[in-house]
């Protein structure tokens, strides 16, 4: 698997690609900014970038603003923002045009190399990785919100999880469009989502999910 | 050089009489002409224009006090520099100095009348005693009886010298008593038209505490700043450099160490990251509207936001960003509320920020409470923190800060 990391912290960006490359993954480029950032994705074509959320020259939000360019860019590159800091408000915004192919770890969680590099694997196959305490934050903290669906809009909320839409949820279980859309509904009412845009509530429920699993 | 200084005196009474005139004319003129008008768009201005005429006046009396009298007083501070045409008039009517100025002209009449009195009591008095003789001989100012004081007559000669006398003791009492008479109206001068010291100082303080509020706010950053690349940079690192060790050592013992090694390191960064977003939510620098919008992500409650401000003084966006965290925590903690509304919206100068909630109310700001705390926040660059909050809901709770020095 074929990785660029962006943060600006040499010994970071040092140590992780040391790490990775421990387990066999091939760091292409190890860069300091979002417009190194850039042509490295441009000349490397990664499966997967790992981008701090704060690079130069601000340091406030530089490598979000990369994620969500190069999303749209290569939709086909994995992004895993790697953060010491929870940072929500692009985030959802990142999610909300796909969960798929998106994550956000804490840098503490390199502790546990076999979880990242899982998570790294995860979202380079275009799956999610969500850090715990990320969530956390996403939801305000409104646990057991999944406690009240039954089995059956649970394996929904699963299914939409992974990113699927109600088309193809309805394929799976041989039922129409409609009734999936009916437990959609259910859910979004279940997990008292705000009536919103319809992605939006449905990242959001995506993310209640991840959080319960 | 002692004449000099009677005489400059005396000059002093004279312009004393004049202002005396003058200025009460001009100050009350002004004044009832601006009452009288204030129920139209120029009276307002023209009771400005007043106090500022009553300031530039006091101006030249303070000239002349300090050529004629040496009594050198300190300008006070101009008026506040609020910006247009309403906020010039705003800041001569709030301005302590021209009211002052005001006063010390409405006190001036007596001042002249004590003054003028002393001078003919003693200068003229004592000059028509002196040349008592000199009139005597040529027939001026004289009664049949001759003068006589409590029965004791002054003639005939040489008994008019006496007269003489007491003519050259009221001169040589005459630069003293017009001193004496001068002195109250040096001190009304000092205290009405020099700088009113409490408002010298508010000012002076309200500036101070401006750079000690805006410079806290700014190491609280540099700090934030510090830990994210140094410390917690650092502590990342270690963890990388225990999993590495990990990974190169056997199963055993020391790749247990290693683990509770990480453990620890992974509690520091947390303890960090939690200290860091008490002192400085780093989403802050990207303005009051990110971090409420951050803010209103974490709190479980439908969150209405509308947030319409520019980027601000540092300290204010950290205070509307610190209270508006502890209002929607009070709303999610006590109040049962479903909802919450926050806006943030730029008022002329004020910034007003207002969360409200659905929940069941009764919330007050006891000492102690977080809502006090609050208010002492707030009060730190003279903001307010109102609270409605009737029992049974709902609560609205708006805080106002300047958002300019």
């Amino acid at each position: 698997m074929r990785v660029v990391i962006a943060d600006d912290a040499v010994i970071l960006r040092e140590g992780l690609a040391r790490l990775l490359e421990a387990r066999g993954l091939t760091v292409v480029a190890a860069v300091a900014d979002a417009g190194e950032l850039k042509r490295a994705v441009a000349e490397h074509a990664p499966d997967v970038v790992v981008v701090d959320i704060r690079m130069p020259p601000t340091h406030t939000d530089e490598g979000l603003r990369a994620a969500l360019e190069l999303r749209r860019e290569h939709p086909d590159v994995g992004i895993l923002l790697f953060s010491q800091y929870v940072e929500t408000r692009y985030v959802k915004d990142l999610l909300a045009e796909s969960a798929a192919g998106v994550g956000y770890l804490l840098k503490e969680r390199v502790a546990d190399l076999d979880d990242f590099v899982d998570a790294l694997r995860r979202v380079a196959g275009g799956g999610t990785a969500l850090d715990p305490e990320v969530l956390s934050h996403l939801l305000g903290g409104s646990r057991g919100a999944l406690d009240g669906l039954t089995p059956r809009e649970r394996e929904v909320l699963a299914l939409m999880a992974e990113g699927r839409t109600n088309d193809a949820i309805a394929r799976r279980f041989v039922v129409s469009g409609r009734a999936i859309e009916k437990h959609v509904a259910n859910i979004f009412a279940k997990l008292g989502l705000p009536p919103s845009g319809d992605d939006h509530r449905r990242v959001l429920a995506v993310l209640r999910y991840l959080e319960s699993a | 050089m002692r004449c000099g200084r009677a005489g400059r005196e005396l000059l002093f009474v004279l312009s004393t009489v004049v202002f005396a005139v003058f200025g009460p004319a001009f100050v009350v003129g002004f004044l009832t002409l601006g009452t009288f008008l204030s129920v139209t768009a120029i009276g307002v201005p023209l009771l400005a224009a007043g106090l500022l005429g009553a300031r530039r006046l006091g101006g030249v009396q303070r000239g002349l006090a300090a050529a004629l009298l040496g009594e050198r007083i300190e300008e006070p501070p101009p008026p506040r520099d609020l910006p247009g045409f309403y906020g010039r008039v705003q800041s001569l009517l709030t301005d302590p100095h021209g009211w002052r100025a005001v006063a010390f002209y409405l006190l001036q009449p007596p001042q002249a009348l004590l003054q003028a009195a002393t001078v003919v009591f003693t200068w003229c008095w004592g000059a028509v005693a002196l040349t008592h003789p000199l009139q005597r001989a040529l027939g001026w100012n004289q009664t049949r009886e001759g003068w006589s004081i409590a029965g004791y007559s002054l003639e005939p000669f040489p008994r008019p010298f006496l007269v003489s006398l007491a003519g050259l003791a009221l001169l040589w009492l005459a630069p003293r008593a017009v001193r004496l008479a001068l002195l109250p109206n040096r001190l009304l001068m000092r205290w009405l038209l020099g700088p009113h010291r409490p408002a010298a100082r508010i000012r002076d303080l309200e500036e101070s505490r401006a750079l000690v509020v805006d410079e806290s706010a700014a190491v609280l950053r540099r700090i934030e700043r510090d830990l994210h690349d140094g410390a917690q940079a650092r502590m990342v690192s270690l963890i990388m450099q225990l999993t590495l060790l990990k990974e190169t050592v056997p199963e055993g013992p020391a790749r247990q160490l290693a683990a509770q090694a990480q453990d620890t390191a992974s509690q520091a960064v947390r303890e960090l990251r939690e200290l860091v977003r008490g002192l400085h939510p780093p989403v802050l620098d990207q303005g009051l509207e990110a971090a409420l919008a951050a803010l209103a992500d974490t709190v479980p409650l439908r969150t209405e936001l509308r947030v319409e401000v520019p980027r601000l003084r540092a300290a204010v966006e950290t205070i509307a960003y610190f209270c508006v965290a502890e209002l929607l925590t009070n709303a999610v903690r006590h109040s049962g509320a479903d909802e919450a509304r926050v806006s943030a919206v730029l008022d002329g100068g004020l910034l007003r920020v207002e969360v409200e909630d659905d929940g069941r109310g009764g919330a007050t700001a006891l000492p102690g409470s977080g809502l006090s705390g609050l208010r002492e926040r707030v009060g730190a660059v003279d903001g307010r923190l109102l609270v409605h909050s009737p029992a049974g809901g709902p609560t609205r709770i708006t805080v106002e800060l300047p958002a300019n020095r």
